[in-house]
């Protein structure tokens, strides 16, 4: 299934997968496929497992890969560190092209 | 403003001026109502030694001191894992609350008196680590130990008109010293807790540029190596030192942070048990030369140090550091156990392993550095073989239940990332798992071409099956097919020719493949046997799985050379 869903969801899946990668080959996540990763689910802790290296790690992986600079407010960034959602929607918002 | 020790209360002096600073700095002068709500809820439960585990450096304060005015010892865990804070709180006389209660309610009650000094032979703290067998150590530190420490930074690093800013935990001996008891002691704001973050940490820096304080800044490794260069660091007022503690900067890295921040980098090295041994500027000096008062040893590249911040200051202390004395200093060799540190976190790999052999599926483990720039360790788990996983879903699962397991006692850093699962423990002749099997079975972390080994098996000299596994990173599974991606059959026949001239030796001219039979799609993360057999021409090989067969097929070689038996 899922040919025509995929096609309308295109631009957004893209997207969805390619950090899916990032977060993979960023963290050396070698017993995670892109599937495995609920957009749903907590990135840190009980979820994904990630820790607070890992958070400056992406935060790195950010800046390099779209130009996003995380700012000050370090409880409402880190908030987009929540989950693959709350990630793309950083993303979506503040990449530089 | 002056410096005061410790035990003389130097949080109860008078406030000299009031400093505007946002709330989340931690003003010494202003903690009086906060640990007299503390003395008030500590006066209706009883003395002896209470758990104490608050991330946010005020409140810790405030805590802390209440303990220590009303005659208490503060026992701090290293980190909040449930196993962890249930072990101690069954050693102590009582855990205190996130809170004190209402603030207002304390206030009406009477008035209490504090002492006008404390006994500087009277134990302040209870701090937990890690043993070299594992065994979590409790180590205490009297007030005296404390104020010798403190004087010797104060010494060598006065704070005068500066404040702290720290990234590191109080929990621990290090950022307990520097970050909190330091500034506390020197009458110097201070802050902590998200300050980790670099984006924090930049504008903790320009508060405290704008309220004219000269910031240090308390780190570490962990941090310092992944301080990103787009922060607008040059703009902001530039901190008067930086600390670096937990495990040595590399060379490189602490140059990289001197030209960052603009800052003289000053690394400390010590432990737990010893506090603060020896210090150095780096892009000066690389020996690491002792703090003031400190007495090192170097006899048969162990370390011995003699120091007030001991237990005992007149004892020799053993500690498990391998070094070379050096004029007036001495160099760092490495640990002489099996104590390693993830992100300035110490953890005991003899645990790790224990604590998964009590996991239901694992017979055995061996825990291994593997020496990787992130720090981050391998783990090599004996599984009875009917629960040994056999394709991505079940391995992925079976990595998820151990990892939960794990975080029941070990911090999250320490938590192992790379997993190998085998019947039984690779060995060489001698039946150790040694270095270059280590290699071996870790060696797809680093090239994405090559099936993850597991094992050989070697029935008779002509045949030989290999235990593999297709690392879900393989390279050659990109842009095949996304929505199924699979092992492309040319590797596969590639990866028989590769471990086949590695095992037997047979090296000559590919003559042809016959007989090649592609019958399954192999795809990450499935293990597998290859099977490679021997033969005058060339070599026959099948790939099977839990599936059934993948692939078969005999590759013909002009041979040059003349058979070797491996």
């Amino acid at each position: 299934m899922g040919n025509w869903n995929t096609y309308i969801m295109s631009e957004t899946s893209d997207l969805t997968l390619e950090l899916k990668h990032m977060i993979i080959d960023t963290l050396e996540l070698e017993d995670i496929a892109p599937d495995d990763i609920d957009p749903e689910a907590p990135l840190f802790g009980d979820g994904l497992g990630l820790d607070s290296i890992d958070a400056l790690e992406l935060g790195l992986a950010l800046q390099k890969r779209y130009g996003i600079k995380l700012d000050a407010e370090a409880e409402e960034t880190r908030q987009h560190f929540a989950n693959l959602n709350a990630l793309q929607a950083l993303v979506e918002a503040r990449r530089v092209e | 403003m002056t410096f005061v020790p410790l035990t003389q209360l130097p949080w109860r002096r008078k406030a000299a001026r009031h400093r505007a600073l946002p709330h989340h700095w931690v003003e010494p002068l202003s903690l009086a109502p906060r640990i007299d709500a503390w003395r008030h809820w500590l006066a209706d439960h009883p003395g002896g030694e209470w758990l104490l585990y608050q991330p946010h450096p005020g409140d810790f304060c405030a805590a802390l001191i209440a303990l220590w005015e009303s005659g208490r010892v503060a026992v701090l865990p290293a980190d909040d894992r449930p196993a962890t804070l249930a072990r101690i709180a069954h050693e102590v006389d009582g855990t205190l609350p996130d809170t004190p209660g209402d603030q207002a309610e304390h206030a009406a009650r009477e008035p209490l008196s504090h002492p006008a000094s404390l006994c500087s032979t009277a134990t302040a703290i209870v701090l937990h680590t890690s043993g070299s067998t594992g065994a979590p150590v409790r180590i205490t530190k009297r007030f005296d130990q404390l104020e010798a420490e403190i004087a010797a930074h104060a010494n060598l690093w006065p704070l005068a008109d500066g404040c702290v800013i720290s990234q590191v935990s109080h929990q621990h001996i290090y950022g307990l010293l520097t970050g909190v008891l330091h500034p506390l002691c020197a009458g110097v704001p201070f802050c902590g807790d998200t300050c980790c973050y670099p984006e924090t940490l930049a504008a903790r820096l320009q508060e405290a540029g704008d309220a004219h304080l000269a910031p240090v800044v308390v780190s570490s490794p962990a941090q310092l190596t992944r301080l990103p260069e787009h922060l607008p660091w040059r703009d902001l007022p530039r901190p008067l030192r930086v600390f670096s503690s937990g495990a040595p900067l590399s060379s490189e890295h602490a140059q990289r942070t001197e030209s960052l921040l603009d800052a003289p980098v000053i690394e400390i090295y010590g432990s737990t048990e010893t506090g603060g041994i020896a210090h150095r500027r780096q892009s000066q000096r690389a020996i690491w030369q002792p703090l003031p008062g400190v007495q090192v040893s170097c006899e048969e590249a162990h370390l011995a140090v003699r120091s007030p911040f001991l237990q005992d200051p007149q004892q020799w202390w053993q500690q498990p550091d391998r070094v070379a004395p050096v004029q007036s200093g001495f160099e760092l060799l490495g640990r002489a156990d099996r104590v390693v540190k993830i992100a300035g976190k110490r953890v005991s790999l003899s645990h790790i392993e224990r604590t998964l052999a009590t996991a239901e599926e694992v017979n055995d483990a061996r825990c291994i550095d593997l020496g990787r720039s992130d720090g981050r360790l391998g783990v090599v788990a004996v599984l009875p073989s009917a629960l040994i996983p056999h394709e991505h879903t079940t391995r992925h699962a079976l990595i998820q239940r151990l990892r939960a397991h794990l975080s029941h006692h070990l911090e999250r850093v320490t938590i192992p990332r790379y997993w190998r699962f085998v019947d039984a423990l690779p060995c060489n002749a001698q039946s150790k798992l040694d270095r270059s099997l280590i290699n071996q079975l870790f060696a797809d972390l680093d090239d994405t071409q090559s099936p993850r080994w597991l094992g050989d098996d070697r029935p008779d000299p002509d045949t030989c099956w290999v235990t593999l596994e297709v690392p879900e990173r393989l390279i050659f599974l990109k842009g095949h097919f996304d929505e199924y991606p699979l092992v492309p059959g040319v590797v596969m026949v590639q990866w028989a020719i590769q471990l086949a001239a590695e095992r037997f030796g047979q090296h000559g001219e590919f003559q042809g493949i016959e007989r090649l039979k592609f019958q399954r799609a192999l795809r990450p993360g499935t293990r597998f046997t290859l099977k490679l057999t021997r033969r005058d021409d060339g070599l026959a090989f099948c790939i099977d799985s839990h599936e059934g067969r993948h692939c078969s097929g005999q590759v013909r070689m002009h041979i040059q050379e003349g058979r070797q038996h491996g």
